[in-house]
């Protein structure tokens, strides 16, 4: 046990270091904005003394090092600074919009393991048949597939001309149909493109093949390699669900959809850069923490892995 | 093959657009706008009244360039430090490693996202933008590459004859590294291409009236109960692009290195 | 008092619409009087707006869309009718001194805000000296500068003390900005007297709550002093996608929606479940030419391009008629509004003038704003179509709205910019910030850089001028002479479009970018 709480603390100071770092280039980049960067997050009508105001408030005429040291205090006392624009607590912004986005990134990676583990399975059980080709041309096609615009034919195809389903918005569960859909879409290729390759690897070791010239029935060779293939396939679907909150920046913008990708880009265009640091911040923990769960994950599913050797 | 086939065609039609279209790709004609395609144009008009076709052919030359420059930055500042970290180890490669968990961290599109903002909207600044997401990329394969290849007989050989570290890296280690280096900058070539184009369907991206096709997206999306067919092509013609990146990258991995395998 | 940074906008396409030069009178509600029925006990009406909420914040608010959507909840002293002149509201009657330094207001009686507070002098005094405190940042407040002291009289009277004469104070009263809400409400639900983020008022409706990015839902106040609407519950859907609010409406979720997709507006007129509303408003959408730059300092040129432009078949081809030409450097819903005329299309005499000025191939750059003023890229492209057509070779240049307005304020920027600008208190000296050097940037915000001392003396003039007539015959002056010298590619005002629901009636909305639907109820 203490191995493994070496292990955990090891992850965790890293995961620390990796944060230090990721607030320290958020600094910089505003810091780097061109002009003044008080003058562009005051706003168009601020007066002298209000740009002054936020000069100082944000510690803009401070150098560097402190303007990091502060946001790091800051932090420590829970907070993530002041939105420019919304005048309120940059968490409590976060705050209302963060569910939004996770409920999609849970239903996008559901939707992606569910199918991906299934088309990976059913290519690797089905080799060089016209599933697996079907599978490989599936997976190949989701990864390329910009998810703008596989969200848009999504709207056309059924709010334009089917008129079956709410446009956008998070009114009701049928909103959630198409952006789960097309935020799905992508992790179901990488991850059916995963189960089929270590499918293939598990189903070619000598103990599926001998219990499959036992003549048991298929099934049960394919739980023994989906057995062993899962470790593979369980951190690209936590890798995924990363890769879904970014984007979910898109999807949600495509939809309308309230979550923090769309109040982001809204951050973005209003150059509302506490909340952009916030969100950016928040984004990139959520991607560590799962890092480590996904990790950790293994040996709850493979007592055998030993990862804190 | 596939791939390259589609590759091909793109870049031909890139190159050769002003001879295999007699329009223009910015030259409006208000009176000709929301054309359905017919045979005059074959992919219809946009909101101008430009010729669709036209737009998605010059713009090629933007999207192909876009994502074959931003791939060359990330791996010219990608893999010597992978090398580098990989060759040296120790503090080295402590101090690197950490700086790639901090770049992947954010992912691709959020940090491209985030440079955009800072550094503004134009084409330099989108493909610098793109390229740097995919650095760590680089990183991680360089230093495996370098891992593995230290322990060859013919780089300990160098070391042994006196040649110092940076020539090693270069002449014997990078040589080798080179094929895994190409198939995934293959296949990095579409991810940049989708970072781009998303930039450009926010608004974020290369500004119209360069006819950049995530910007042509975005535009399109405007007019989706009007003109549905207009957000089509240009939709398509990313979806083909990176397609064929990815099946090339698929192919060169498998025929040059089996074990990149996933 | 809407500068373009207040304008929609936060949103990617279609930004806010306004103006009007055909008259006010013209269009008024879409519909005829029908009897209102008495209030439902449950009904909803549904509104998809475009623009996601910031603040609730009546001071703090920059934008028409965030005003129109606070006013269901709080009133102010004065309102504008639907013709654009001012009426009563909480303050029944008014006067200004001899000398103009004091405007007394008699307040409404019998009135209660939605926590139960009586509503009196008291509270309008909290309200008002809250804009001039200096305690809390009011973005767009310029126009409450001369307020110097505000004063309870007695329970149902206030006198506004002034620095100077002020004789655009009572139409600016009337803004949101001035709302009246509840001194008791400012320190609970919430709320700081800071920070309002649960506004309490007088209005018909009472806020009920805000889930950001998503909606805002209110509720009939059954205490409330006038004419009860129609419907229980107001909730405004917020959907910033134009093709989503359309899709919204015509599938029956949504039953008034704000500004369509222009490119739309013949197929939804054309169908008979939808009725199109286009509200004439305030914003003028105009090309800022550079006066600081040569040529363009040259009024010959300026002229030539006014010339250059075929207005007509731009309104018709690309802004399918959602917008209303523009014959005066005001738009018509303008206090001290005069015709001027027309530049009609002319390429001979563009080219002429041209060439007597000395010009020839020229190249220029034209600023884009992208989706913050109906079809703005679509309609920039084809105007630098029309004046390459005369010889000058105008190419579009478009950004991100922060970098855009930041290139604008500079001399050396753009050489032409599209720029829109909606004086949100129907006066018409904020329009004339747009031609005084007293606000060439970073001052304020006359990017054409314009300066002409005759505007400026007369601007100063009419601005302490407390007499009616002889203040609108000095505007009118500015306005002619603004006309002729044309810091402007003068265009269009825009409107704001409504679409809603064909059971429904009684949908209006008022000369200042804002819709109403107190009156509205099921056909």
């Amino acid at each position: 046990m203490s191995a493994f709480l070496t292990y955990l603390v090891r992850r965790l100071v890293a995961a620390g270091v990796t944060l230090l770092g990721v607030i320290l280039v958020m600094v910089l980049l505003v810091r780097a904005l061109p002009g003044d960067p008080a003058r562009i997050i005051a706003g168009l009508l601020a007066t002298p003394e209000q740009v002054a105001q936020v000069r100082l408030s944000m510690g803009l005429d401070e150098p560097v090092p402190v303007q990091y040291w502060r946001y790091l205090v800051n932090l420590a006392h829970g907070s993530l600074g002041t939105s420019a624009r919304f005048g309120t607590t940059v968490l409590s912004e976060i705050g209302h919009r963060l569910p939004y986005t996770i409920v999609l990134a849970v239903f996008g990676t559901l939707f992606g393991a569910v199918f991906g583990i299934a088309l990976g399975v059913l290519a690797a059980t089905h080799k060089g048949r016209w599933i697996d080709a079907f599978g490989s041309m599936l997976g190949v096609a989701g990864i390329s597939m910009p998810v703008y615009w596989l969200g848009i034919l999504l709207i056309v195809l059924f709010s334009v001309q089917l008129k079956l389903l709410p446009i956008g918005g998070a009114g009701s569960a049928s909103s959630l149909v198409m952006p789960t859909l097309t935020l799905g879409v992508f992790s179901m290729a990488v991850v059916s493109r995963m189960t089929r390759s270590t499918m293939l690897d598990t189903l070619d070791q000598d103990y599926v093949r001998t219990v499959r010239a036992k003549g048991v029935v298929e099934w049960v060779a394919v739980r023994h390699a989906l057995h062993n293939a899962f470790i593979p396939i369980l951190t690209v679907i936590g890798l995924q669900f990363g890769t879904l909150l970014g984007g979910a920046v898109l999807t949600e913008t495509v939809f309308s959809w309230p979550g923090i990708g769309q109040l982001l880009v809204q951050s973005i265009n209003n150059r509302d850069f506490p909340l952009v640091q916030g969100i950016v911040f928040v984004f990139a923990a959520m991607f560590i923490v799962l890092n480590i769960i996904t990790d950790l994950l293994y040996s709850v599913v493979d007592p055998r892995v030993r990862l804190y050797r | 093959m596939i791939g390259i086939f589609i590759l091909c065609a793109f870049a031909l039609a890139a190159i050769f657009a002003p001879l295999l279209t007699p329009y223009d790709p910015t030259a409006q004609d208000l009176a000709s706008a929301f054309l359905p395609p017919s045979a005059a144009h074959p992919f219809g008009t946009d909101d101008l009244g430009q010729d669709i076709l036209a737009r998605i052919m010059y713009g090629g030359r933007y999207t192909l360039a876009i994502g074959a420059v931003a791939v060359s930055i990330a791996a010219i500042i990608g893999v010597p430090f992978g090398l580098i970290s990989g060759y040296a180890g120790g503090a080295t490669d402590m101090v690197i490693q950490r700086i790639t968990d901090i770049l992947l961290a954010f992912n691709p599109f959020l940090l491209a996202l985030v440079l955009v903002a800072v550094f503004g909207v134009g084409i330099e600044t989108v493909t610098v933008a793109a390229g740097i997401g995919v650095i760590p990329q680089f990183i991680r394969l360089a230093r495996g590459q370098a891992l593995s290849l230290r322990e060859e007989v013919y780089v300990e050989a160098a070391v042994a004859f006196g040649e110092s570290p940076p020539a090693i890296l270069g002449r014997h280690v990078l040589r080798n590294a080179l094929t895994p280096i190409i198939v995934y900058a293959t296949l990095n070539v579409g991810v940049t291409v989708l970072v781009a184009a998303g930039l450009g369907f926010l608004g974020l991206g290369v500004q119209p009236p360069t006819p950049e096709w995530g910007t042509m997206l975005g535009t399109a999306r405007g007019f989706i109960f009007k003109a549905s067919y207009q957000m089509t092509f240009p939709g398509l013609a990313i979806f083909l692009a990176v397609l064929s990146f990815n099946l090339v990258g698929d192919g060169l991995r498998d025929a040059f290195d089996p074990s990149l395998r996933e | 008092m809407n500068s373009p940074h207040s304008a929609a906008s936060r949103v990617l396409l279609v930004a806010l619409s306004s103006v009007l030069a055909m008259g006010v009178a013209g269009y008024a509600s879409g519909q005829g009087s029908a009897a209102m029925p008495a209030p439902s006990p449950d009904a909803t009406l549904t509104i998809g707006i475009g623009v996601d909420l910031d603040t609730v914040d009546p001071a703090q608010q920059t934008t028409t869309t965030v005003q129109n959507v606070i006013d269901y909840g709080l009133q102010t002293l004065v309102a504008f009718d639907t013709q654009g002149k001012i009426k009563p509201l909480l303050a029944t009657s008014w006067s200004t001194s001899q000398d103009g330094m004091t405007l007394t207001l008699h307040l409404r009686q019998g009135v209660k805000f939605h926590d139960g507070t009586p509503f009196n002098a008291d509270a309008v005094v909290y309200s008002l000296d809250r804009l001039i405190s200096g305690k809390i940042r009011v973005p767009i407040g310029a126009g409450f500068k001369s307020m110097k002291t505000i004063e309870a009289v007695n329970p149902t009277t206030v006198a506004i003390h002034l620095k100077h004469p002020d004789p655009n104070l009572v139409p600016n009263l009337s803004t949101t900005i001035a709302s009246i809400f509840s001194p008791t409400s400012a320190t609970k639900d919430g709320n700081s007297p800071e920070r309002i983020v649960h506004p309490v008022g007088t209005g018909p409706y009472q806020f009920t709550r805000w889930n950001k990015g998503s909606e805002v839902v209110y509720t009939r106040f059954d205490g409330y002093w006038g004419e009860k609407p129609y419907y229980k519950t107001v909730d405004f859907k917020i959907i910033p996608e134009a093709n989503s609010r359309e899709a919204g409406l015509l599938a029956g979720q949504l039953d008034v929606i704000m500004n369509p997709p222009v490119t739309d507006l013949t197929s939804l007129s054309n169908n008979p479940a939808v009725k199109v509303l286009k509200a004439p408003s305030d914003r003028s959408v105009f090309i800022a030419i550079n006066t600081a730059k040569p040529p363009f300092n040259n009024e010959k040129v300026r002229q030539a391009l006014n010339y250059a432009v075929d207005k007509d078949a731009i309104i018709k081809n690309v802004m399918f008629n959602a917008v209303n030409p523009m014959d005066s450097a005001f738009p018509s819903s303008l206090s001290g509004y005069c015709k001027v005329g027309a530049y009609p299309y002319d390429p001979d005499k563009a080219k002429q003038l041209l060439s007597e000025a000395g010009v020839k191939n020229v190249k220029v750059t034209l600023g884009s704003s992208t989706g913050r003023y109906i079809q703005d890229i679509q309609f920039a492209q084809a105007i630098s179509g029309y004046l390459r057509k005369v010889g000058i070779d105008a190419n579009v240049r478009t950004m991100d709205w922060p970098s855009y307005v930041s290139t604008m304020q500079q001399k050396d920027g753009f050489d032409l910019h599209v720029l829109g600008w909606a004086p949100g208190a129907l006066d018409g000296p904020t329009q004339l910030q747009m031609f005084t050097s007293a606000t060439i940037p970073p001052k304020g915000l006359n990017t054409s850089f314009f300066s002409n001392p005759t505007v400026d003396k007369l601007a100063s003039e009419s601005a302490l001028n407390l007499h009616d007539a002889s203040r609108s015959e000095q505007l009118c002056q500015i306005q002619k002479e603004v006309w002729r010298q044309a810091p402007w590619i003068f265009l269009w005002s825009q409107t704001l479009i409504l679409a809603y629901n064909s059971k429904i009636t009684g949908v209006s909305y008022l000369p200042n970018e804002k819709f109403e639907t107190m009156a509205a109820h099921p056909r």
